[in-house]
């Protein structure tokens, strides 16, 4: 793009914008695409638990994954389940919903996203129910840092 | 001489340039690149702990697996953590270092054996779920991937 070697006329090599130009908007859209792709689309209300020594998640299967949220009401002492935006008092209807998701799709798998000032009693429901609904890959979401 | 410059000549110096300018665009470039530096290392992404929950495979006799070694992980609501009953670490410490170390160790002596590790975690009704998923950090460092749970005494 700069064209030549960058010489002057008397010899002398002067500095060249364009290719400055090339490299800085490269550098900027790199920059630009891991920021915007590691951005965290995860409830505001949870406090996702630390850990930095598990794997990162795989993108590719994210079609056959489902997200289960659990969060920690404190004011009342008391865990809140949401799947796909939607309130679950009753986990009797979320397992029905959660094995008729598995019959449609053998690799569906579900992620926790527990709270990380949940008791661990809460978390344990919840993994009986995905159990019962026949769904044997889990995982718990955490945080990097 | 400026002054008389502009009054000899008024149209040349009314004349705007409103060609591209390089300067300021380098300038508005770096800050965004700078930003984007800058917000790349410290960006929060969600990772996962893989857990396998049990009794749901359907094990036929063919490849019906080798009795594993058990180890009880004890996770109690005061934060302490035990191995078979026996307490390595503090209970404000994150990375449990002995109990990683003592993890690694065990995983090590079963694979030349080529047997399983089978860790379960008991934790206490109230252990506090952060806890448990340092616990779940511990092993994923250890490499040990067969995990289950229990929580409280009557299970």
């Amino acid at each position: 793009m700069g064209g030549g070697g960058g010489g002057g006329e008397n010899g002398e090599p002067e500095f060249q914008i364009a290719p400055m130009i090339d490299v800085l908007l490269t550098l900027l859209i790199f920059f630009m695409s891991i920021t915007s792709a590691q951005v965290l689309k995860i409830d505001k209300d949870i406090q996702l638990p630390v850990a930095p020594d598990a794997k990162k998640k795989d993108e590719k299967n994210s079609i056959n994954e489902a997200a289960l949220n659990i969060r920690w009401e404190v004011a009342q002492q008391k865990a809140v389940v949401t799947f796909e935006d939607k309130k679950y008092p009753q986990m009797e209807e979320l397992s029905t919903l959660l094995q008729s998701r598995k019959d449609r799709n053998p690799k569906y798998r579900v992620i926790i996203r527990g709270d990380k000032r949940l008791p661990a009693l809460e978390v344990q429901k919840v993994m009986a129910v995905i159990g019962q609904a026949g769904i044997d890959d889990i995982s718990f979401s955490a945080l990097n840092q | 001489m400026s002054g008389s410059a502009k009054s000899k000549h008024p149209m040349e110096v009314e004349a705007v340039n409103l060609g591209f300018q390089i300067a300021p665009m380098i300038d508005v470039v770096f800050v965004i690149m700078l930003f984007f530096m800058v917000m790349a290392g410290a960006v929060k992404v969600e990772r996962e702990l893989k857990q396998q929950l049990p009794g749901v495979n359907v094990v036929s006799a063919d490849n019906a697996p080798e009795m594993p070694d058990e180890i009880t992980v004890g996770v109690e609501e005061s934060g302490h953590v035990t191995l078979n009953e026996e307490e390595l670490d503090p209970p404000d410490s994150k990375t449990m270092p002995n109990f990683v170390a003592t993890m690694m160790r065990l995983k090590q002596e079963a694979d030349g054996r080529k047997a399983k590790v089978l860790v379960t975690i008991q934790a206490e009704e109230q252990a506090k779920y952060e806890r448990v998923i340092d616990v779940l950090n511990c092993l994923a460092k250890a490499q040990v991937s067969n995990v289950t749970f229990t929580v409280g005494e009557e299970q």
